[in-house]
This record gives structure tokens, C-alpha cells and sequence, in this order.
């Protein structure tokens, strides 16, 4: 067991404590209601947004609104659009100063139709936004070796991606999610691909510490519903974490003739 | 001279199973890798009785890749004058109209009213280039609009790869530049005189700008003109062509159309409602992650009806006539008569009766590498 029973679980990121499992992002809502209605039935805690989909001044298109006024939730902006690192943190220092939070998901894709994180660039950013005091959560490639750079400059979570950002194609990633996982010593969170809430269920009985979840959730049939199911499926997986899997079948079968049967014959 | 397609852009090995059976269609909805082989099957006329499926298909992956959200921009005509005589365009040299550019405090006050219908972004438009709307007043134009709007994008010239940065560094993040049609005979008959006869300099204009450092090229091609799976198939090779060397910008796909009769002029290949709308399923099946945006050239009710299906960007409000957002009067004709003339606020009441939310702001200044001198 990683934790007795009795204690809160919970999970600590950059010094903060959070019991939700889940992280929310926020685009691809038909309206403010229901995106608000998603995060509330999600149980999150942490909430990213955008920079580019946030209003600077009165009177502009803005996500951020609505968001403020929800309590208890810690606003991560995303710097979403950035190609270079020097983009990003230009960013993330415009994202500090407008959402007054120190969380930044550092998201770097010069690709914008597969918006594959950029690992190079990705890193640079997290290495100065991590010495200039930011919690620095990447969105990453599922690279067991970047991880671990990562860590070494000061993040706060690593970030990896279970496949492709709305591609819905669940954990592609898996194996290198695993090795992420055995080796990390700060939190490590599935971003991008999930699509049912059976994945993230899946990335938590793996070992990982939460999800984040946006188009799953957001181009569903019904967003509010499928945030609720997200939030059971996160628990459900958690629980199951802690309670211990049951060793995998197979190849525990006794064979007739033991390869091991030698040993008996000794002192005989 | 003919100028003769490059091999890279060639359609015809796309094109060699014309006659496409439903057999076709069935095969390119079930690929797992669609490309222009599956486009052609799925804009022949075999495709005809898969709307429906294909109506849903594409909904699906606008939905996956843009969630339940639409795009919103406008275009400020800045100027109509044009030595180019292409025979399908109402700012046509030999067309007598009135002939004017907006000044400076006409392009600040337009600008302004543009930014108090709640916009953006904003596309700037210009004709050919004129030594009265040429690079530096389209330059000056730009700046103007960098300081009012996060996302500013042209409407143009072909420019050379300097002239793109210089802009780029103005704060100019999108360039759109239509081939109008990639059959390189048919161009040259419509494009009758002027800088714009020049097919192959067009053709390598969008390269150029993604060199400089544009985020976005808009393409496509103006329906009407050519053979519409011929049209297609090329720009799906231009746009694969240009994703391949330049994998750090985006394109964007749009889809004008030339009404069948638009002024003196006959379309010889009309396209009606029914072949855009398929065209457009067939292009977001083809490209799930590409952008595809649908101006006001269309009425009311085929825009409804394709929010959200494909289409993830469109304009609204528009004036295509040089000036006429309240800041200067229109005293020019329009370059295409606007087929969806309803206010912003109506637009934005329709897309969110049907389950969409209108956005307005989708980037940022921030962006703008003012620092390194270029955007990229």
C-alpha cells in the first residue's frame, strides 16, 4: 500500500496539496455553462486555460471570467499557440500576471495540426520558468529520458502525452508511460488522447497520479455527464491502485515434467 | 507560354480512377490514411448518395479536432485598385467602378469599428499590387491593425520572401493567397493581363510566406473557374507539398465560390450547394486537422447548416465593398455580392441555437516575437 488507510490521499505538486485526481481544460465547450457545469461536475481542482483564449482587457472574448469566480480551483494558463521556448515564457509571464496563479502547463507544439509537443523547446522553457519560481507542468512526449531532464531542472509534474491531443486514441503510449512512472520522483499525469473514462481509470491503476482530460469530455455526447464519469472512473482507478492489483494469469501453470525437478534430488 | 505544373503537384495519379464506383467511396471512408486518390473518389459522383455519411463523418472530426466552437474574423477591404484583368473578378482593371483606398484614419476608424463588433482578428484585403496600395501603405495598414487586434492576416499579392517577414515583424500571422484554379491552361485564359498572369510565381507565393515565418497560410481555389475534383486533388498536393518543408506553419483551406452568373461573367464549371457542401465533407475527412473556413459569399441557410460540419472558422458582418464598417463610407462596388448579409450578433444567436459557441479570441499578441525580429 502507498498510503495506510485513514490518511487523505492525496498528491502534492510544487508544494501544493490536491485530493482531486483530475485536471480539466477548458476549450472546445459549446458555452460557459457547460464548460462550467463540466469542471464543477469533474470534482477538479486544477483547471487549465488557454492564454490565447484570454481576454486582456474589458469587453474581450474571455475564459477567464467564469473561471475566477468558481472556488477552490488553481488556474494553470496553458501557453498554447507557442512554437519556441521564448514564446512560451513570454507567455506563461502574461499568464502569471493575468491569472495571479504561479501554475503554468508549458505546451509548445510548432506543429499546429498534430501539435506534437516539442521536446527541445518544451525543455528550454521549463528550464527558466522552473528558476523563475513558476510550477512548472510540461506537456511532454511520453520519453522516459526527457522526463527525467525535466525533473533534474525543477518541475513541479511531468506531463506526458497518452496519444495525440483530441485523437482519442487512449494509451498509446503505455510502455513508455511505465517507465516514466518507475523513475519519477514528482508527479506524473497523463495529458492528451484519453477518450473514455475506462483510459483514465487505466492511467491511474498504472501507477500514474492523475489525468487531465479536455476533448474527451468536451466533444461527448453530454459534457456535464461524461465529466461525472471521468471524476468515477479517476477514483475507481485510484482505488484500485491502492488496493493492490492481483498478480496477471498465466504461466503459472504446473508442468508435468518441472524444469526445476532436479533440485529434490539432493542429499537423496 | 503555358506555364507547366511542377511534378510534385501533378493530380493525376489522385485522378487515374475517374470513374470511381460506390466500391471507391466505401474503400476511402474506411482508409485509414485517406489522401488524393480518396479525395477524387470522394467528390465523384458515385460519392453523391454518402452525403449523409460523409455530413456525419465530418462533423465527428470538426467536433474531435476544434471541439464545439467556430472561429469568428472579418475582412476589411482596404483597397480596390488592380492592373490585373481576371476575368471572373468585380475589381477587374476593364471594370468601371469607382476606384479608391482607405486612408490612414480611415483604416484607424474602420479598424475601430471592427474591434467594437467584438472581433479579433481581422483579414486585410487589397487588389494586385498598385503603386497606390503597394507593399508599404498594405505594411502601414498591418501595424495599424497589430495594435488593435491580437490576430491580423492579409489578403494580397504574391510578395517576395522579405516582404513576408517585414510584415510578419509588423505582427501580420496569417497569409491567404488563392491559386483560384491549379489548371495551369484555364489560368492563363482568366488571368487575361497583369501581374497575376504569372501562374508559377502564385503558385510558390504561399512557400515564401511560410519561409518568412507566417503562422497560417489560407489556400484554396475559387470554385467555379475549373474542374472542381481536378481543383481538389491539387490543392490537397499543394497543401501536403508545403506541410512536408515547412512543418512549423499551419494552412487553412477555405472554399469560394464563384455564383453561377457573378457579373459579366459565366462560371464554366458551376458548382452548386450540394458538391461545396460534399466537397468540403470530403476535404475535413481527408485533413481532420485543417482549418476550413466558409466566408459570406453563401446564404444564410447553407451556413447554418454547415457550422460545425466541417467548417470551424467563418466570417460574419462582412463588407466586401472598400470601407462600410461605420468608419468610412462604401463608395466602391463589392468584389462578390455577400450572400449572408446578417449583423454579428444574429450570426452569433444562430451558432449558439445550434450547440456552438462563436469565438473570437483565438490567440494572442503575446505571440509576436518582437524580441527575436520574426515570428518564428
Amino acid at each position: 500500500m502507498e498510503r495506510q488507510g485513514g490518511i487523505r490521499d492525496e498528491w502534492i505538486v510544487g508544494g501544493h496539496r490536491f485530493s482531486s485526481r483530475i485536471l480539466m481544460g477548458t476549450g472546445k465547450f459549446k458555452d460557459e455553462e457547460t464548460m462550467v457545469g463540466a469542471v464543477l461536475a469533474s470534482g477538479t481542482q486544477i483547471v487549465t486555460v488557454a492564454l490565447r483564449r484570454v481576454g486582456r482587457i474589458p469587453g474581450e472574448d474571455d475564459m477567464l471570467g467564469p473561471l475566477l469566480q468558481l472556488g477552490g480551483i488553481t488556474l494553470m494558463p496553458n501557453t498554447s499557440g507557442a512554437r519556441t521556448a521564448s514564446e512560451a515564457i513570454r507567455a506563461a509571464r502574461l499568464g502569471r500576471e493575468l491569472s495571479g496563479s504561479p501554475f503554468v502547463k508549458v505546451e509548445i507544439h510548432p506543429n499546429p495540426h498534430h501539435l506534437m509537443p516539442d521536446p527541445i523547446e518544451t525543455f528550454e522553457a521549463a528550464r527558466v520558468l522552473a528558476a523563475e519560481g513558476f510550477v512548472v507542468m510540461p506537456y511532454m512526449p511520453a520519453d522516459p529520458v526527457l522526463a527525467k531532464r525535466l525533473e533534474d531542472v525543477g518541475c513541479a509534474s511531468l506531463m506526458p502525452l497518452g496519444s495525440a491531443i483530441g485523437s482519442g486514441r487512449g494509451l498509446a503510449t503505455a510502455e513508455m508511460l511505465r517507465l516514466i512512472l518507475r523513475d519519477a520522483r514528482i508527479p506524473v499525469i497523463v495529458d492528451a488522447g484519453l477518450r473514455s473514462p475506462s483510459e483514465a481509470a487505466a492511467a491511474l491503476e498504472m501507477g500514474c497520479d492523475a489525468v487531465l482530460v479536455n476533448s474527451a469530455v468536451a466533444a461527448s455526447g453530454d459534457p456535464v455527464a461524461m465529466a461525472a464519469a471521468f471524476a468515477q472512473a479517476v477514483e475507481a482507478g485510484r482505488n484500485a491502485r491502492r488496493a493492490g492489483l492481483m498478480p496477471r494469469g498465466g504461466g503459472t501453470a504446473l508442468a508435468t515434467s518441472p524444469l526445476t525437478a532436479f533440485l529434490s534430488a539432493e542429499g537423496a | 507560354m503555358t506555364p507547366r505544373m511542377p511534378a510534385w503537384l501533378d493530380p493525376s495519379p489522385g485522378l487515374d480512377g475517374s470513374g470511381s464506383t460506390p466500391a471507391d467511396v466505401e474503400r476511402a471512408l474506411g482508409c485509414d490514411a485517406p489522401g488524393p486518390r480518396e479525395l477524387a473518389a470522394l467528390l465523384s459522383p458515385a460519392a453523391h448518395p454518402f452525403m449523409e455519411v460523409m455530413a456525419q463523418r465530418a462533423r465527428a472530426l470538426t467536433q474531435r479536432h476544434f471541439g464545439r466552437t467556430i472561429s469568428m474574423y472579418a475582412p476589411l477591404y482596404l483597397a480596390n485598385y488592380c492592373m490585373s484583368g481576371c476575368a471572373y473578378c468585380g475589381f477587374a482593371s476593364d471594370r468601371v467602378q469607382p476606384r479608391r483606398r482607405l486612408e490612414p484614419p480611415e483604416v484607424e476608424m474602420e479598424l475601430a469599428s471592427l474591434k467594437e463588433m467584438g472581433f479579433e482578428e481581422v483579414l486585410l484585403l487589397t487588389g494586385e499590387r498598385t503603386s497606390q496600395a503597394g507593399f508599404g501603405y498594405l505594411l502601414e495598414c498591418v501595424s495599424m491593425a497589430a495594435r488593435r487586434f491580437h490576430a491580423v492576416g492579409i489578403e494580397a499579392f504574391p510578395m517576395t520572401t522579405r516582404e513576408y517577414a517585414l510584415l510578419a515583424d509588423a505582427g501580420c500571422s496569417g497569409v491567404t493567397l488563392y491559386q483560384e484554379t491549379y489548371d495551369p491552361l484555364q489560368y492563363d485564359r482568366l488571368h487575361r493581363w497583369g501581374p497575376k498572369k504569372d501562374y508559377l510565381d502564385r503558385l510558390d507565393a504561399p512557400a515564401r510566406a511560410m519561409e518568412a515565418g507566417m503562422r497560417t497560410v489560407g489556400m484554396g481555389v475559387l470554385l467555379g473557374l475549373s474542374d472542381p475534383v481536378f481543383d481538389a486533388v491539387c490543392l490537397l498536393r499543394h497543401a501536403g507539398h508545403l506541410q512536408r518543408i515547412h512543418w512549423k506553419s499551419g494552412i487553412a483551406l477555405s472554399f469560394p465560390r464563384l455564383q453561377p452568373q457573378a457579373g459579366n461573367f459565366t462560371a464554366p464549371f458551376p458548382v452548386d450547394e450540394a458538391l461545396l457542401a460534399r466537397m468540403m465533407f470530403a476535404v475535413r475527412i481527408v485533413l481532420p486537422e485543417v482549418p476550413l473556413l466558409l466566408s459570406t459569399r453563401e446564404r444564410p441557410e447553407f451556413r447554418d447548416g454547415m457550422a460545425g460540419l466541417g467548417v470551424c472558422k467563418m466570417s460574419a458582418g462582412s463588407r466586401t465593398t472598400v470601407g462600410g464598417y461605420g468608419g468610412a463610407e462604401p463608395k466602391t462596388e463589392g468584389q462578390f455580392r455577400v450572400g449572408d448579409e446578417r449583423s454579428v450578433p444574429d450570426i452569433c444567436a444562430m451558432l449558439r441555437h445550434r450547440g456552438l459557441k462563436p469565438v473570437f479570441k483565438n490567440w494572442d499578441s503575446v505571440f509576436r516575437d518582437t524580441e527575436a525580429g520574426r515570428n518564428g
